[in-house]
C-alpha cells in the first residue's frame, strides 16, 4: 500500500501496452475448449459419410438417388484419369476469374466516383437502382442472343452479378467515410489523388471487400447456371449431363466438386482480407 | 539571435477582426461565433475556454480553414510555403485506423512530399517522444485511447506547420493519462515555441498550458475576457496547481466562466421549452 494514487499514475503507460498485449494474444492464441470445437468439427462430416455409407450397403436408402460415397470416390478417380474432371474444373475457374476481374474494376472505379461526386451520383444512382434487382439468370438468354454460345457470353454473365455488388458497397464505403477523415485529410493538405489513394479507398475497403466476397459467392452460382444450358465444358455441364444421362455419381462428383470450389474461394477470400485489411480485425 | 529578435519585434501571428459566423438553421439561423477579435503574437501558448456550445470550436475550425466565417476578417501570417501553416488536433479520434503508428505520424510529412529519408528520421524522434516505440508497427485498434491521442499530437508536431489548434484534445481520457499527456505537451511545446490555439472547457487544464487564457461568453460566442498567465516555465502539473496563486487566478476565471454556464444553461431551458 504504498501510494496507490501516484503508482496509478505512473502506471498508465505500462496499463496502455499491457492492453495492447493482450489483444495480440487473443487474437493468435487458441484455448483448450477451440481445439475441441475443431477437433468435432473435423469429426462431424466424417461421421455422416460413414453413416450415409453403411445405410446405403444395407438397403436403406435408394442408391440410385443416394449412391454410396465410396462409389462417388470411384467415379471421381475415373473423372481424374481421364482429365476430364480438371479441364472442367479449369474451364470453369478461367470463367469465373476472368468474369470477376471483369465485373470488379468497373464496379470499384464507378463505385468510387459516385461516392466521391454528387453529380456522378445523381447521374448513375436511377440506372443502377433499376438494373440492380433483375435477377441475374433472367438476363441470360439476351446475353447468349448478344454475345453468343462463346466463352464472352460466360465472362459477362459472371461480370454483371458482379459489377452492381462491387459498385453498390464501394459508393457505400467512401459515402459512409467519417467527416473527421476528411477533416484531416483536408488540413494535412491531401491534394485530391492523395485524398483517393490515403483516405478514400482504405477507408471504403471494409465495405469493397463485403461487396466483393458476396460476388465470389454469386459467381459460383451463376457459373453453374450459365454452364447449364450454354456450355460444352465447365462444372455445370458436368453436373447438367449427368442428370441427362442419368449417371448419378458423376453428378455428386460435380456437387462436392462445386463445394470444394467454394471452400477454396472461402480459404482464399481470409488469406486476401488478412493481407488488405490488417488493420481490421475478423470479428470473432 | 532569433529569441532577442522576437522580444523586440513579436508579430501577429493570428490576427481574427470582427469575426462571425452563422449557420443556416431552422426556425432561424444559430449565430455560432459572434463578433470575435483576438490576435495572438507568434509562439504563445492561447487557450480559449467557455462554457458547451459557446462555438470554440467553430472558431478554431475557422481558423484551420475548415470552416468559412460568415463575416469578418482572419489573418494567418504563412512565413515557410513549403510547410503547412496549422495543423489541428481533434478531440475525437481522429488518426487513421487503416495507417500504422508509423504512417499516422508521417502523414502531413509525406502529402506534402517530404523524401522518405527525411520524414524518416522525424518520426522516429517524435515516435520516442510520445513514448510509442514498441508500437511503432501497430495499427490504432491495438491501441488504447491514451496511445491514440499521443499519435495525434505526434501527428500534428513532426508536420512542423507554423500554429497547432488543439479542439479538447484530451477531454475523452481519464484523468491520470490526462495529466502525462499535458506534460508530455508541455515538454515538446518548450523544444518548439509554435503558436498554439487551444480548445478546452477546464480551467486548470487552461492556466497550467497556456500564457494567457480567453474566457468566451455562453451562446452567442464573444470574448468575455482575455487573461495574462505568467506562470515560470518549465511547468509542472501538480506543482504548478499546488501554488495559492494558482488557486487564486482558477477562482478568478471560474467567476467570470460561472455566469455564463448560468447563462447557457438558462439559454438551453428557454429553447426547450419554446
Amino acid at each position: 500500500m504504498s501510494g496507490p494514487a501516484a503508482s496509478a499514475v505512473t502506471d498508465a503507460p505500462v496499463q496502455d501496452q499491457r492492453a495492447a498485449v493482450r489483444t495480440e494474444l487473443r487474437l493468435s492464441g487458441k484455448t483448450k475448449g477451440q481445439r475441441l470445437e475443431q477437433a468435432l468439427s473435423l469429426f462431424s462430416p466424417i461421421l455422416l459419410l460413414v453413416l450415409w455409407e453403411i445405410i446405403v450397403d444395407v438397403h436403406l436408402l435408394d442408391r440410385r438417388f443416394f449412391p454410396a460415397p465410396s462409389s462417388i470416390v470411384d467415379t471421381f478417380k475415373d473423372l481424374l484419369v481421364s482429365k476430364e474432371l480438371l479441364i472442367d474444373v479449369k474451364d470453369t475457374l478461367v470463367r469465373v476469374l476472368v468474369g470477376l476481374v471483369m465485373g470488379t474494376v468497373p464496379g470499384l472505379l464507378l463505385g468510387a466516383a459516385m461516392g466521391l461526386s454528387a453529380p456522378v451520383r445523381a447521374f448513375f444512382k436511377p440506372m443502377v437502382a433499376a438494373l440492380f434487382p433483375i435477377p441475374k439468370t433472367a438476363i441470360l438468354p439476351l446475353i447468349m442472343l448478344i454475345f453468343g454460345l462463346g466463352e464472352m457470353s460466360k465472362y459477362v454473365s459472371v461480370a454483371i452479378g458482379v459489377v452492381f455488388l462491387v459498385l453498390i458497397n464501394t459508393m457505400a464505403g467512401v459515402i459512409n467515410i467519417e467527416q473527421i477523415y476528411l477533416d484531416v485529410g483536408k488540413n494535412f493538405g491531401a491534394n485530391r489523388w492523395q485524398f483517393f489513394r490515403t483516405i478514400a479507398i482504405p477507408g471504403a475497403m471494409p465495405s469493397i471487400f463485403t461487396g466483393f466476397h458476396i460476388s465470389v459467392n454469386v459467381c459460383l452460382l451463376i457459373i453453374v447456371t450459365v454452364e447449364f444450358v450454354g456450355a460444352k465444358t465447365g462444372i455445370g455441364y458436368l453436373i447438367w449431363k449427368s442428370w441427362q444421362t442419368f449417371s448419378i455419381e458423376t453428378l455428386y462428383v460435380g456437387l462436392v466438386t462445386t463445394a470444394f470450389l467454394g471452400f477454396l474461394a472461402q480459404l482464399g477470400l481470409d488469406a486476401l482480407r488478412r493481407v488488405i485489411l490488417p488493420w481490421k480485425p475478423e470479428p470473432r | 539571435m532569433e529569441a532577442r529578435a522576437a522580444l523586440t519585434f513579436v508579430p501577429e501571428k493570428i490576427e481574427i477582426r470582427n469575426l462571425s459566423k452563422v449557420f443556416p438553421g431552422r426556425p432561424r439561423p444559430v449565430v455560432a461565433v459572434d463578433n470575435v477579435s483576438l490576435s495572438v503574437p507568434a509562439g504563445q501558448f492561447v487557450c480559449v475556454v467557455g462554457p458547451s456550445g459557446c462555438g470554440k470550436t467553430t472558431l478554431l475550425r475557422i481558423v484551420a480553414g475548415l470552416e468559412e466565417q460568415t463575416s469578418g476578417q482572419l489573418e494567418v501570417v504563412h512565413q515557410d510555403q513549403s510547410k503547412r501553416v496549422n495543423s489541428m488536433i481533434f478531440q475525437e479520434q481522429s488518426i487513421f485506423p487503416w495507417m500504422s503508428v508509423r504512417d499516422n505520424i508521417s502523414y502531413g510529412l509525406r502529402m506534402r512530399g517530404v523524401e522518405k529519408k527525411t520524414y524518416e528520421a522525424v518520426v522516429q524522434r517524435y515516435i520516442a517522444k510520445v513514448g510509442l516505440t514498441h508500437f511503432a508497427d501497430a495499427y490504432p485498434y491495438q491501441l488504447s485511447g491514451g496511445m491514440k491521442q499521443r499519435v495525434s499530437i505526434a501527428r500534428a508536431f513532426a508536420n512542423d506547420p507554423e500554429i497547432l489548434l488543439m479542439d479538447e484534445p484530451f477531454a475523452a481520457l481519464d484523468e491520470q493519462n490526462k495529466i502525462l499527456l499535458q506534460e508530455e505537451l508541455l515538454r515538446i511545446w518548450d523544444e518548439t515555441r509554435k503558436t498554439v490555439l487551444f480548445i478546452t472547457h477546464s480551467i486548470d487544464e487552461a492556466l497550467v498550458l497556456s500564457d494567457r487564457v480567453i474566457v468566451m461568453t455562453a451562446h452567442p460566442g464573444r470574448v468575455k475576457a482575455d487573461i495574462a498567465v505568467s506562470f515560470p516555465r518549465p511547468r509542472e502539473v501538480y506543482k504548478l496547481k499546488s501554488q495559492p496563486e494558482f488557486g487564486q487566478l482558477a477562482y478568478h476565471v471560474w467567476e467570470l466562466l460561472r455566469e455564463e454556464v448560468m447563462r447557457a444553461k438558462e439559454l438551453e431551458a428557454a429553447t426547450s421549452a419554446s
